[in-house]
C-alpha cells in the first residue's frame, strides 16, 4: 500500500426530488460530507441499504456523478473540476462494473465490439491488435473467443457480468468500481465471479472498490470497509477488525440481521432492529441513525457524532462508541458445521483430482450455453 | 415430525411441462407438509422451485405451462384435478401465496384496505363494515404502524418493508391452512429482511399455518426451515430436516451450493465453485441432471437416480451416495 489512489474530501451530492413552481425545491441529501482513502492495490468495500447513498458514491469516484460539493482525488488530482476531455482521459484509468448484467450491455451490439468499444473510446491499437486482445479478454474471463460474434441476449446472467468485467478491463484500468458486480447471480455463479475478480485483481495489479449490500460477499473479498447509513459513512476500517468488533450500532445490526446459513447460530430475535430508513428527504436532526437505535442518549438527537478516529485504523460516528457493551460474536466459524466441512474437502479433493478432466467439461457446458 | 404435524399438504409425482420444451421444467416432485410445519425448497434459478409453487395454486401461465403428471392432495382434494372456480374458492381462501414483489400482488389502483376487504369479502361473505375491520385487524398483526389511516393509503405510499407487510396481511385475512412464500424477502434490505422474516414466523407459530417457504438464500432456509428440499434443474435432489441438510450434506449439489456461500466469519481460502452452468431444458443431461458438473459424477450417473432414505426423513437421490463410502470404494 503506496498512499492513497483515490480519495474523497468533504464529498457531497444533493438531488432535486421536486422543484415547484414557487418555493424552496425539495432536496434529497444523497452523500453527505465523506471522506475516505483508498490505498493502492486493495480491496475497498461501500456497504449499506437501500438508499444509503452508495451508489451514488461510487459514480462520483469515477465521475460519472459531478458532486454538490467536496472533492474526489485521484492520484492527488482533483477530479471534480475536470474538463471533459481530461475526464475522458482519466476514465481509461477508472472503470466500472455495473450491477444489473442486463441492462448494462448495448443489445445491439456484438460481445466484440462491445468489449472493443473503450478501446477504440481511448484510441488503443490498431483494429487488429484490438481484436485480438478482445480475444484475450474473453479468454480470460471464461468465454470463448468465438463468442465476440453474438449479442448479449445469448448469454446468461453469469456470462453477461464476465462480458462486463471484459469491457471494464479493455482500457487497462488501474482501478475497478464494481456497484454489486455479484449481488444479481445465483450463489453458485456468484462463487465463480468472486474468485474471478480476485485473480484479475492479483494478474492485473487493480485496485478494487465494491460496493455491496451482501456483508459476507464483502467479508470475503475486501481489505477495509466503510458502512454507510443515509448519505455518511458511519463507520470504517479493516475488515477483520469491523466484523470481529463493530463499533457503530448501525453496523452491529447489519451484522445482527444478516440470516447465518447454519440452523440454530442465531436463536434469539431480539436484537432485529426496529423501523425504517428515514425519509432521506427529511433526515433526523443529530446522528442520523437515532431514530432506530438501541442505545441513543439525549445528546444523539442533537449533534452529529464525528467519524472519530479509534485507532488502528478505524473509525467511527458515534457519541457512545466508547460506552458500548461488548459486542457478542453471533456466526460460529467459519460459519458452517463440522459434518459440512468435511463434505466440502471431500468437494475440494474430488474437484482438484478431476480438474484437467472437468476443464474441459466446464467449456463444454459454456459452448452449449449460448 | 410428522407426528406432531397432521398431514397437510401432499405432493406426489408433480410435473410441469412447457409447450415445445422436450424436458420437464418440474420432474416428478414429491413431498409432504404438515400443519404449522415450514417447508423450504432451495435452488437457483431456473430450478423449478417457483414454478412448483405456482402449479400448487392453479398460477401456471397456460397454456404455454402445464401439470403434465403428478398428484398435489390439499385437505382431501387434489388441486390439480380441479377446475378453476373450485380453485378460486381455495385460493387466498384456504392457500395464499406471497411474492418476492408485492407491487405484483397489489394493485396500485386500489387502497392497500379496499384490497384486504375485497379478499375477505368474496370468501366470507361479510358485509363491508365487518370486512374493512378484519382489514384493519391484519395490518395490525403485521405490525404496521398506524393501521387505521394505512388502511386509506394506496400501495405506492407504502415503503418496499410496508407493502410485503400489507401483502402478509392480505394473504393472511382469512386464516389459510397453508401460505407460500416465493422468496418474501429477497427485494428487502437485510434489516427489513430481519422483520419481516420474524412477522411470518411469528403469524405461522400463532395461527398454525403450514408454510412453503420458496428461497434461494441458505441463511434463510437455516433460520425457517424445521424441512428442506434441495432443487435442481427440476428435480429435488435432497430433502431432510434442516439440522441434516446443513450438518450432513449428502448430494453433490447441496455440497457445492453451501460450499459457494462465503461465510460471515473470517475468511478461509477461496470459494468453493460449481463448475459450469445450469442445463437449459433443451440440453438436459440424461440421467442424473447434475452430473455433467458433479466432480463425483461416474458411469452409473447416466441412470436417472431414485430419491432414498439415507437416515431417517432424509433422502437423497445420487447414485453415488453415501459419498465417503463411493469416494472410499473408488480409491481402493
Amino acid at each position: 500500500m503506496t498512499g492513497a489512489v483515490l480519495e474523497t474530501r468533504g464529498l457531497e451530492k444533493r438531488f432535486v426530488t421536486h422543484r415547484p413552481l414557487f418555493g424552496t425545491p425539495t432536496e434529497v441529501h444523497a452523500v453527505n460530507g465523506v471522506d475516505l482513502a483508498i490505498h493502492e492495490g486493495e480491496t475497498f468495500a461501500i456497504v449499506g441499504e437501500s438508499g444509503c447513498g452508495k451508489s451514488t458514491l461510487a459514480r462520483m469516484l469515477i465521475g460519472l456523478i459531478r458532486p454538490s460539493a467536496g472533492q474526489v482525488l485521484y492520484q492527488g488530482r482533483e477530479m471534480s473540476g475536470l474538463p471533459q476531455k481530461q475526464m475522458r482521459a482519466l476514465r481509461r484509468d477508472l472503470q466500472f462494473i455495473f450491477q444489473d448484467p442486463f441492462s448494462s450491455l448495448n443489445p445491439r451490439m456484438t460481445i466484440g465490439r462491445l468489449v472493443e468499444e473503450p478501446m477504440r473510446a481511448h484510441g488503443i491499437g490498431t483494429p487488429g491488435e484490438r481484436r485480438e486482445r478482445v480475444g484475450r479478454l474473453l479468454a480470460r474471463v471464461g468465454l470463448r473467443p468465438e463468442h465476440a460474434d453474438r449479442y448479449p441476449h445469448e448469454f446468461s446472467g453469469g456470462q453477461r457480468q464476465r462480458i462486463g468485467i471484459a469491457r471494464a478491463l479493455a482500457s487497462g484500468p488501474k482501478v475497478l468500481i464494481g456497484d454489486e458486480p455479484v449481488s444479481a447471480l445465483d450463489v453458485s455463479i456468484q462463487a465463480q465471479v468472486v474468485n474471478m475478480l480476485e485473480d484479475l485483481k492479483e494478474e492485473f495489479g487493480l485496485t478494487l472498490v465494491v460496493i455491496a449490500h451482501d456483508l459476507a460477499v464483502i467479508r470475503h473479498m475486501s481489505d477495509r470497509v466503510a458502512v454507510m447509513y443515509l448519505g455518511e459513512v458511519v463507520e470504517t476500517g479493516p475488515v477483520d477488525a469491523v466484523f470481529d468488533a463493530p463499533a457503530h450500532p448501525y453496523t452491529r445490526a447489519l451484522m445482527g440481521a444478516i440470516p447465518v446459513p447454519a440452523p440454530g447460530a442465531r436463536d434469539s430475535v431480539a436484537a432485529i432492529l426496529e423501523g425504517d430508513v428515514p425519509n432521506p428527504t427529511a433526515p433526523p436532526p443529530g446522528c442520523r441513525f437515532h431514530t432506530r437505535c438501541p442505545f441513543a442518549v439525549a445528546r444523539c438527537t442533537r449533534e452529529r457524532p464525528a467519524l472519530a478516529d479509534m485507532g488502528g485504523g478505524r473509525r467511527a460516528a458515534c457519541h457512545l462508541r466508547d460506552e458500548l457493551p461488548a459486542f457478542d460474536t453471533r456466526a460460529p466459524e467459519p460459519g458452517r458445521t463440522p459434518g459440512a466441512a468435511r463434505r466440502f474437502e471431500l468437494w475440494r479433493t474430488a474437484r482438484s483430482a478431476g480438474q484437467d478432466d472437468r476443464h474441459r467439461k466446464t467449456t463444454q457446458a459454456e459452448e452449449t450455453q449460448p | 415430525m410428522h407426528a406432531e404435524h397432521p398431514r397437510l399438504l401432499s405432493v406426489d409425482g408433480l410435473s410441469v411441462r412447457f409447450r415445445h420444451h422436450p424436458a420437464n421444467i418440474v420432474d416428478d416432485v414429491s413431498f409432504t407438509i404438515g400443519a404449522g410445519e415450514t417447508l423450504c425448497i432451495v435452488g437457483e434459478s431456473g430450478c423449478g422451485k417457483s414454478l412448483t409453487a405456482l402449479a400448487l395454486m392453479g398460477l401456471l401461465p397456460k397454456p404455454a405451462a402445464q401439470v403434465a403428471a403428478g398428484r398435489a392432495v390439499f385437505e382431501g382434494e387434489d388441486l390439480v384435478a380441479l377446475d378453476e372456480s373450485r380453485m378460486s374458492d381455495i385460493r387466498g381462501n384456504r392457500m395464499a401465496m406471497i411474492f418476492q414483489e408485492p407491487m405484483t400482488s397489489l394493485n396500485p389502483a386500489f387502497t392497500v384496505g379496499d384490497q384486504i376487504a375485497e379478499a375477505v369479502r368474496r370468501h366470507r361473505g361479510v358485509d363491508r363494515a365487518a370486512a374493512r375491520g378484519r382489514a384493519r385487524e391484519m395490518l395490525e398483526q403485521a405490525r404496521i404502524p398506524a393501521a387505521e389511516k394505512r388502511l386509506d393509503e394506496y400501495p405506492h405510499q407504502l415503503s418496499g418493508g410496508m407493502r410485503q407487510r400489507a401483502m402478509i396481511a392480505m394473504a393472511l385475512a382469512n386464516d389459510p391452512a397453508l401460505l407460500i412464500a416465493d422468496e418474501p424477502t429477497t427485494a428487502l434490505d437485510v434489516t427489513i429482511q430481519a422483520q419481516v422474516l420474524r412477522l411470518i414466523r411469528q403469524l405461522q407459530a400463532e395461527r398454525g399455518t403450514g408454510l412453503l417457504m420458496i428461497t434461494h438464500d441458505l441463511g434463510v432456509v437455516a433460520e425457517t426451515a424445521d424441512r428442506v428440499a434441495v432443487m435442481y434443474a427440476g428435480r429435488i435432489v435432497e430433502e431432510g430436516p434442516v439440522a441434516a441438510i446443513f450438518d450432513d450434506p449428502q448430494h453433490p449439489y447441496t455440497i457445492g451450493l453451501m460450499g459457494s456461500v462465503p461465510s460471515l466469519g473470517r475468511r478461509s481460502g477461496r470459494l468453493e465453485t460449481i463448475p459450469g452452468l445450469v442445463p437449459t431444458p433443451e440440453a438436459m443431461p440424461r440421467g442424473c441432471r447434475f452430473s455433467t458438473r458433479c466432480p463425483f459424477a461416474a458411469a452409473v450417473c447416466a441412470e436417472t437416480p431414485a430419491l432414498t432414505e439415507i437416515a431417517p426423513g432424509h433422502r437423497v437421490a445420487c447414485a453415488r451416495a453415501p459419498i465417503e463410502l463411493r469416494v472410499a470404494e473408488d480409491a481402493a
